[in-house]
């Protein structure tokens, strides 16, 4: 049997260090900076997403469109990432809806 | 409030075309052995960019130019060649055309029921 | 370029295969023709046999820079008809002397034209259209798959 390492004890109560435990927290602030900013994103890719779709379609109009398929792709992908974002609107209102009801 | 921007009113724009085109193209099939007929074609006349053409009034009761919607100049198609009757109408010529116009309405039209939708979405929300 | 590029070709090469057909079925009709036309001595010249010439359309200055620049070149944009020539190829001489036209030895001349050779003009340039055709509808076929993106 082998003889239990004193080391071992020292490194595992070490982990539990109050210390070291505040570093690997996470604030409530960081949570919604994160958050603000994925939104803040989303908008954005939506916004681009939209114009490279309305500048494929008008080259369509214009009888200037390259390909049908690439028209047709460009609207399908802005027309899922509104949706995305707006999907994830909703659920930032859930979410904030849901912190209101609750009874403190 | 602008809910509909450039790119539907584009949309519009080219739908009235196609149907003003199909109309057309209908008319030099019927006309096929017609003598003397020449083949008509659509073009936009004079695409005049209305958002930023604006003419200087100098009088107020000069007439504004902006705003102005292109219209369509039907005219006799350009690069025909005659048979013996003076007939312009090449079957093969129109035939595609036809098919060429109905793809372009209907890719313009699943385009603007996609505007439409995505418009219903955003404002839909949930 | 445009999406309907490839209708376009096919489309052109329908109208040539249709003026094909015009030409082949005016050497059929005028194949025992023998007073086509009048020469310079007022003479009557026979028929002569018609050949039509055709060539590729994407000859443009756009083709042309993008193969100096190196870079693959496009499609090509159809085939048009080049010029409507005529055989110069000699004169049937046929033997029939109560033929108001035979000269003095009692031979009469007639058009160059083989009817056998037309008939394979003719069937040859059916095919061509049918083949056209099946393209257009399948070029059209694509398109309307096209649409149904995100339907």
């Amino acid at each position: 049997m082998k003889p239990i390492d004193p080391q071992f004890f020292t490194q595992a109560t070490a982990s539990l260090n109050p210390q070291q435990t505040q570093q690997n927290q996470v604030t409530a602030s960081d949570v919604q900076q994160g958050f603000a900013n994925e939104l803040k994103n989303a908008i954005n890719k939506v916004n681009s997403a939209q114009q490279a779709s309305n500048q494929q379609t008008n080259a369509l109009v214009n009888g200037e469109a390259d390909n049908l398929h690439n028209v047709m792709i460009a609207a399908e992908k802005a027309s899922v990432t509104l949706q995305t974002a707006t999907e994830m609107q909703n659920k930032a209102v859930d979410a904030y809806n849901k912190v209101m009801r609750m009874q403190l | 409030m602008n809910l509909f921007g450039q790119t539907i009113s584009n949309l519009e724009q080219g739908l009235n075309y196609s149907s003003v085109k199909n109309q057309t193209i209908g008319n030099n099939i019927a006309n096929v052995d017609t003598p003397g007929y020449k083949a008509k074609d659509v073009s936009f006349k004079d695409h005049l960019n209305a958002a930023s053409f604006d003419a200087r009034q100098t009088n107020q009761r000069h007439i504004s130019f902006s705003g102005q919607e292109p219209s369509f100049n039907i005219s006799a198609r350009q690069d025909a060649t005659y048979n013996h009757n003076g007939n312009s109408v090449d079957i093969d010529k129109e035939m595609s055309e036809l098919a060429k116009n109905q793809m372009y309405y209907q890719a313009l039209t699943e385009r603007i029921n996609g505007k439409f939708s995505s418009i219903k979405t955003a404002v839909g929300g949930r | 370029m445009s999406i309907f590029d490839g209708l376009n070709a096919n489309a052109s090469a329908l109208t040539a295969n249709r003026f094909k057909m015009d030409v082949v079925s005016s050497n059929i009709a005028n194949a025992n023709t023998t007073r086509a036309e009048q020469n310079e001595d007022g003479e009557w010249v026979p028929y002569r046999r018609k050949i039509v010439s055709q060539e590729s359309r994407g000859a443009s200055f756009d083709s042309f820079l993008q193969k100096s620049l190196g870079r693959s070149d496009n499609p090509g944009q159809g085939v048009r008809i080049n010029s409507v020539e005529e055989d110069q190829s000699p004169f049937k001489q046929v033997y029939q002397p109560s033929h108001p036209d035979a000269n003095e030895d009692g031979y009469v001349q007639m058009p160059n034209v083989d009817p056998l050779e037309e008939m394979l003009e003719l069937m040859s340039t059916s095919r061509s259209y049918e083949a056209n055709v099946t393209a257009l509808n399948a070029s059209k076929g694509m398109m309307m798959k096209a649409l149904e993106i995100g339907r």
